[in-house]
């Protein structure tokens, strides 16, 4: 579905690229700095920061505000293309447009492809409950139930509390419905981003933040093209810091999320020999959030370990790229650890620490691929990474080598598409490939020498924090000394030489079998949800069914009319609609709250229940008129015979249909995950959406269905046999 | 012209299939142990009469009167006169779902018209009157057509109907089975059954038929004693008809 979606905006902005140039009122396409209008593209619904007023025309919201105001005093005009986030996005990465202001995260992915303003917005996630609800802190959320919203960053932020506050959690694809079921008390809480949380309270959704407390706190910025409109972005910033300074900047916040600012709690420093270290969010081998929410990889096991061997201990910081090498710029944190490549410019202002790593450009192949030299890619096709330093290193020797370049934006497709054998080879970092190999990636690294090469190393900000930089030195030269140093690089690359069977808790096993094994319990339960969800619907659809066809061929006319109604609209209407329409319709009409489980069976049950219904009045339908007729002859009243004649026979002729909507039933289980019930293809979302292996996750649900299928035709088969038909 | 009690009494029945009129003012009298034989070309309205008289059928007009019960009246409860008529079929219609001895018991259980004992053991009488003792619990597909049709008329007997309607009760079987089926026929004949058949099978009809009626369509064009019938018929259409079968 995501993949479908990502799928649709691509062609859509394939489109609108087509179209955009050839309309001659727009400044679209401009690559010249120096000009005093720009087009802004920012997303048509994300409030409070981007909205239509109703009836209004105009965008208003913290972002239109923000960026009215700026371009007042900075005396420049723009016109907003309001579109899809992501089309938005992609617009100004393509260089259609000139900016993009739209509550857009600053995060080190988008760094490579934009060049970022100073944070105007400090986000974070919390979490609401009903308006007279008694939780005031994680703690009291122990034991209940949590809506998330699927794929979100709040999801992600909450499930990392899970494990400490154990909570239940349900998913939902949509806000509203989220917070509807926490309305209606199905569940307790909902874990949303705090501006959008504070604005919908503020507009009268009822439910309250009971604790303001930010949780995996980031920021907003305004993003252009990298390396473009740099005017722009300056403008964008001198204007924001004036703001600031006058106080609109706190008006235009208040005047949509109220009194209640957005006030970050200070953290505090301890009195302990200690330091704040900035470091990079994700940036693998290197950097790496594991499931627990813990930081690990080279960086931060070489820090530990330091931390340790020289006794201080540390604050780690995690933050975008560019952030963290502000922050210790400017003396904000003491230093940074985040694969830092050492250069001339940044000597200026770090003073840094002896290099711990090498890292340059390589390309991998496929472990069967014939080729060993960068020649051998002469009139083949290489796979790269949009925006990334590999794909330019790459695009700067392409005509030497003669090979054809691909393009991807996520690094996972791009192995892939080398796994399989549509490019010969992909460019990347090399620890980066290396750690993927080590992680399951089916690619081999030829022998090379990395282009490019950069020294990783330990910063601090010039002229401050000498001990500290002393302490990491001392420390470095011991671990590579004692040998840890190596095991640390091998424990995430992997190595020739490297036969340790030492494996960090920090790398997941992601083969098939390490998914299955890894994840057992996930798998078991979403299997054992699915299963419950169908033997229940099963059972009950049949008897409903089975009523609904006997109804069918009633000798009143009446009850044929009710059968055929029934019949009409529970197969008429999509599954889908039907499951949202029960759960949530359906509490707002009665009052009467309703579990997922039981909205999925009633749903299910109604749904099958119809072709059940339909199928079985066929099958009495089918029966040779003749057997009614002798029957009747004799004088057996219609209902007897249809009873002790028709319906015997009728039903061995539907014991295929019955077989089949067996199966149907099973597969449609998978449908009543929108509305959160997390069942086994639910199981199957979350875990691609945490370890990004939609193949393989996929892949064993499509393989548990398959299973379960044959498993249940064989029974009914089985039981079909017994009783004898 | 008869002294003997009137049995079924049909006058002036109407019947259409949409707009085509099949039966178009039939009047037919059938008294006790009376054995009527119906002819006539196909698509004459032969089978559509002899259901109407248990009411398979509904008709448009006139009145059917069965043991003095109208059976045309919608207050009648129908299914009373019904387990007074036996019915046998071109196409036999065996319960399918039932075994032989089932076959024949299940109208007077399911009515609870008998005890079970009771049913058994008269449908063991009839099937040795038939000819299918041995085959008690036989599924009924494993029958051959003659041996499921001998059924089909023990399946009617067993409610112990006081007139026997057959809709061309051999004309479904191969030549050689024909024959004891006529013969369970003529047996019951001989036993002072009222019945109506509808059948071609014209050296029966000489040899146990009161009367022969000609039906042609939706009328009753003669109605005698086989002897006129089959030697000197007074109606053209009869005597080519019958001319047709004999000659075939
Ligand atoms: N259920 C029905 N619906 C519509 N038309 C019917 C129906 N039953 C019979 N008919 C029509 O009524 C007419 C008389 O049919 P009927 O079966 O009574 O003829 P029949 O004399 O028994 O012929 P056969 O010797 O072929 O059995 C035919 O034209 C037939 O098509
Ligand atoms: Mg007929």
């Amino acid at each position: 579905m995501r993949k479908k979606y990502y799928f649709f905006i691509t062609i859509l902005t394939i489109i609108v690229g087509l179209i955009i140039p050839f309309s001659n009122n727009t400044n679209f396409g401009v690559a010249a700095d120096e000009k005093s209008h720009y087009t802004i593209t920012t997303d048509s619904t994300y409030p409070p920061f981007d909205f239509q007023k109703e009836k209004q025309k105009e965008y208003v919201g913290i972002d239109m505000d923000l960026l009215k105001e700026i371009a007042k005093i900075e005396n420049f005009t723009y016109s907003v293309k309001p579109m899809s986030f992501n089309m938005a996005a992609q617009t100004v990465a393509n260089g259609q447009a000139d900016g993009i202001i739209a509550g857009m995260a600053i995060t080190p992915e988008r760094e490579k492809i934009y060049d970022v303003s100073t944070p105007y917005f400090k986000t974070g996630v919390v979490f609401a409950v009903a308006k007279n609800s008694k939780i005031k802190s994680y703690e009291d959320l122990k034991g209940k139930k949590v809506a998330l919203k699927t794929g979100t960053a709040a999801a992600n932020y909450a499930l990392e509390l899970q494990k400490k506050y154990n909570f239940d959690v349900t998913y939902f694809n949509d806000s509203n419905i989220m917070y509807n079921d926490v309305i209606e008390g199905n569940s307790v809480a909902c874990f949303e981003d705090q501006p959008v949380m504070q604005y919908a309270i503020q507009t009268g959704l009822k439910l309250k933040i009971p604790d303001q407390k930010l949780g995996n706190a980031g920021s907003y910025g305004f993003f252009v093209k990298k390396g473009q409109n740099s005017q722009l972005l300056k403008k964008f910033n001198r204007g924001l810091k004036k703001l600031q300074d006058n106080g609109k900047y706190d008006q235009i916040v208040d005047r949509y999320l109220g009194s209640a600012k957005n006030s970050v709690t200070k953290e505090k420093k301890g009195n302990l020999p200690h330091y704040n270290i900035a470091t990079d969010v994700t940036f693998p081998p290197f950097e790496i959030q594991a499931k627990n929410g813990k930081y690990t990889g080279i960086d931060m096991d070489i820090l530990e370990s330091i931390s340790k061997s020289q006794g201080f201990t540390y604050t780690l910081k995690p933050m975008s790229f560019n952030s963290a090498t502000q922050t210790v710029a400017n003396g904000q944190n003491d230093g940074i650890i985040s694969g830092l490549t050492v250069t001339d410019e940044r000597r200026k202002v770090f003073d840094f620490s002896n290099t711990y790593f090498r890292s340059g450009f390589i390309w991998a192949v496929n472990k069967d691929a014939k080729i060993k030299n960068i020649k051998d890619l002469k009139n083949q096709t290489v796979a790269l990474k949009t925006g990334t330093g590999s794909a330019d290193y790459a695009k700067s020797i392409q005509k030497k080598y003669g090979f054809k370049i691909k393009y991807f934006n996520d690094s996972n497709t791009m192995y892939n598409d080398v796994v399989v054998g549509n490019s010969v080879a992909c460019f990347e970092d090399e620890p980066v490939m290396r750690y993927a190999i080590k992680n399951g990636i089916n690619l081999t690294i030829p022998k090379q020498t990395p282009a490019n090469t950069g020294e990783y190393a330990f910063a601090v900000q010039k002229g401050k924090n000498a001990a500290l930089l002393k302490a990491f030195n001392i420390g470095l030269k011991e671990l590579k000394k004692s040998g840890k140093y190596d095991q640390i690089k091998a424990k995430y690359l992997g190595s020739k030489a490297d036969t340790n069977k030492e494996v960090g808790n920090t790398k997941e096993d992601n083969s098939v079998w390490g998914l299955l094994s890894s994840n057992r319990e996930m798998f078991l339960s979403g299997l054992g949800n699915t299963m419950l969800l169908t033997v229940f619907a099963i059972l009950i659809a049949s008897v409903w069914g089975l009523i609904l066809g006997i109804m069918g061929v009633s000798e009143n006319r009446f009850v044929r009319g009710i059968y055929s109604t029934i019949i009409y609209i529970f197969r008429g209407l999509p599954l889908l609609v039907l499951a949202f329409f029960i759960y949530i319709g359906l509490p707002n009409l009665t009052g009467v709250k309703i579990s997922t489980f039981a909205a999925g069976l009633l749903t299910l049950v109604l749904n099958e229940g119809a072709y059940t219904g339909a199928f079985v009045k066929g099958g009495f339908d089918a029966v040779d008129p003749g057997q009614m007729e002798a029957a009747r002859a004799l004088g057996v009243p219609y209902n007897q015979a249809m009873r002790g004649i028709i319906m015997p026979q009728g039903l061995k002729i539907m014991i295929p249909s019955f077989i089949n909507q067996f199966i149907i039933t099973l597969k449609d289980t998978s449908i009543i995950s929108a509305i959160g019930f997390v069942e086994l293809t639910q199981t199957g979302q979350l875990l691609v959406a945490r370890t990004q292996k939609g193949f393989a996750v996929y892949g064993i649900v499509a393989l548990i269905y398959l299973i379960v299928i044959t498993v249940l035709t064989w029974l009914s088969k089985f039981i079909e046999k017994r009783l004898g038909f | 012209m008869n002294d003997k009690v009137l049995k079924i009494h049909a006058e002036n029945v109407y019947k259409s299939f949409g707009k085509n009129e099949v039966l178009k003012g039939v009047s037919l009298d059938v008294h006790e142990n009376e054995v009527v034989v119906m002819i006539g070309p196909s698509g004459s309205g032969k089978s559509t009469f002899l259901r109407a008289i248990n009411q398979l059928e509904k008709i448009d007009k006139g009145s059917i009167i069965v043991d003095n019960v109208d059976v045309s009246d919608p207050k009648t409860n129908i299914n009373k006169v019904r387990q007074r008529i036996g019915m046998v079929f071109q196409n036999f219609n065996l319960f399918n779902n039932k075994n032989v001895i089932d076959n024949i018991t299940y109208a007077p259980l399911t009515l609870k018209k008998m005890t079970p004992d009771e049913a058994v053991e008269k449908a063991r009488r009839l099937l040795v009157t038939v000819g299918l003792a041995d085959r008690e619990k036989s599924p009924v597909s494993q029958l051959s057509g003659g041996q499921k049709q001998r059924l089909a008329i023990a399946r009617a007997l067993e409610m112990g109907p006081d007139v026997m309607l057959f809709d061309e009760p051999t004309s479904a079987l191969d030549p050689e089975m024909v024959g004891d089926v006529l013969n369970v026929m003529r047996n019951l004949a001989k036993q002072g059954m009222t019945m109506i058949i509808v059948t071609h099978e014209m050296g029966f009809a000489r040899q146990v038929a009161d009367r022969v009626v000609f039906f042609d369509q939706g009328v009753i064009l003669e109605d005698d004693s086989p002897e006129i019938i089959f030697n000197q018929p007074k109606n053209v259409r009869a005597k080519e008809f019958i001319n047709k079968i004999i000659n075939a």
